[in-house]
């Protein structure tokens, strides 16, 4: 039973019926799923979700599928935690962390979107998928797609380091590294895009693919006791996230799932690359031209995104929501991956440390009320970032193996 | 003819340029605008670029040297 309408411009409104396109004809803004929802709200009630496998398709009705899922069954419902250790450091009384460094197989957020690019790639008849990534998002197209049986080719720019392109190659997509900088294989996939049938998940895909990122958002509403937070701190990069987990929220309510939603949006960029808070300090719609620092100034590189395709839609959010962006330096960023793992256990890529970082800072300019429900977004695993830690974390206490040495060296008796 | 979707951002100094206009005279190109619009500090246009592709490639580069930022439709796909 699909609840699914069509698509619909996001920019001038105009109708479409689904198909593998992603701008519209007449305006060429972003194409995004509707939805019946007094038919959504007839099956989706609480008690039938709760009877539901805990995946990302325990909210189907509002996920752009025809038929019954077969992709990504064991992704999502990552862990929701109460940061009890963390919110007495940061002295604030309710703080959340979502855990998606732990969403399977990939680690990463990346491990609800491509499910569901892959599932409607193929319930639109497409053999092969593909995309373009740097880290995330090619782990997560290699390891779905590998179990999707499909063909997938994944493109890279050239020197990437070796860690990352393990992280795809174990998976044995056909891993295409191409010469020249961003620019050029953004270039290079646009015209690949337009020549070939494929499914490229982050942009023909995109309208689906995008929409996979609300379950992020339902599984906030649900895991909190069906209710919104009163603000939620959300990295950007893409811009693909912040926007739908709003748009999640706002569904929730709709469905008469949770009460009205008060929730201030939040994003966070690193101060390398940071375009979205730019413009929201500016206070313009536009997300400003920028060229991220080189990869070798950058901790984050997950957020290096100079020109992110749903930018102004987190300028958006932001504001609708009376939030706010604010960036975090490189030392900044480091302090919170290292406060996270010290205080609740978890160990976070630099994405993560970014969006603690910026929470902080907001927590401290009294934008976020200490008194308030907080939720900090952890999109990704920090076992994905060993470079940015490396030399910073300090060394083992070495000791020869007698028990004087241990009392001496360690315990200083 | 090939053409070409992109997404134009201007700096504010050459917001009240002509650039475009430049562009398409000096090398043959038809730009066909969708969308645009314009802030204190920045312009922005959405437009379809469509001519043979020398100067297509011509006509971009001649838009970056202006200082005009040209960026796919589509955004930066590298994630």
């Amino acid at each position: 039973m699909s609840c699914v309408r069509g698509l619909r411009c996001k920019e001038c409104g105009r109708d479409y019926p689904i198909a593998a396109v992603y701008v519209c004809e007449f305006c060429f803004g972003p194409l995004e799923v509707q939805y019946n929802y007094e038919q959504a709200a007839q099956s989706m009630t609480r008690d039938a979700i709760a009877a539901r496998p805990r995946n990302l398709w325990r909210y189907r009705e509002l996920l752009p599928l025809d038929g019954e899922p077969t992709d990504g069954l064991q992704s999502g419902f990552t862990p929701f935690i109460r940061a009890h250790n963390l919110a007495r450091e940061l002295g604030v009384r309710d703080l959340y962390i979502k855990n998606d460094g732990v969403n399977f197989p990939t680690l990463s957020y990346k491990d609800r979107v491509v499910p569901v690019a892959i599932a409607k790639a193929k319930e639109l008849g497409f053999d092969t998928v593909g995309c373009a990534s740097t880290g995330n998002l090619a782990n997560a197209v290699a390891a779905h797609g590998a179990r999707a049986g499909l063909r997938r080719y994944i493109f890279i720019p050239t020197g990437l380091e070796a860690g990352k392109v393990m992280g795809t190659l174990v998976y044995q997509p056909t891993l295409v590294a191409v010469e020249g900088n961003y620019d050029d294989v953004n270039r290079l996939c646009s015209e690949i895009t337009n020549k070939y049938h494929w499914a490229f998940v982050n942009v023909n895909m995109r309208p689906y693919y995008t929409e996979g990122a609300k379950t992020y958002g339902f599984e906030v509403g649900e895991q909190l006791g069906w209710r919104a937070p009163d603000n939620l701190v959300c990295p950007v990069a893409g811009g693909t996230i912040l926007p739908k987990i709003w748009k999640s929220f706002h569904e929730l309510e709709r469905l008469g799932l949770i009460p009205s939603v008060r929730t201030r949006m939040f994003a966070a960029q690193a101060a390398t690359c940071a375009p979205v808070v730019t413009a929201v300090h500016r206070g313009s719609d536009i997300i400003p031209p920028m060229k991220p620092a080189p990869l070798a100034e950058s901790v984050d590189t997950s957020l290096r995104i100079g020109n992110p395709a749903d930018g102004p839609y987190v300028v958006q959010a932001v504001r609708q929501s009376d939030g706010w962006a604010e960036m975090a330096t490189n030392e900044e960023i480091i302090a919170a991956m290292q406060l996270l793992a010290r205080t609740e256990g978890i160990w976070t890529e630099t994405a993560g440390g970014t969006t603690l970082a910026v929470a902080k800072k907001l927590i401290e300019q009294g934008r976020i009320r200490r008194d308030e429900t907080t939720v900090i977004c952890i999109t990704g695993n920090g076992l994905k970032t060993l470079e940015a830690v490396r030399e910073r974390l300090g060394k083992p206490i070495p000791i020869a193996a007698t028990l004087a040495a241990f009392e001496e060296r360690v315990l200083g008796a | 003819m090939p053409t070409r979707k992109v997404l134009l951002k201007y700096p504010e100094h050459l917001i009240k340029e002509p650039v475009l206009f430049q562009m398409a005279k000096q090398f043959d190109v038809m730009p066909n605008i969708r969308r645009a619009r314009v802030t204190e500090t920045v312009g922005e246009i959405v437009a379809e670029l469509e001519g043979a592709a020398d100067n297509l490639a011509a006509g971009i580069r001649y838009l970056e040297e202006r200082g005009v930022q040209v960026q796919p439709l589509e955004g930066d796909v590298v994630e």
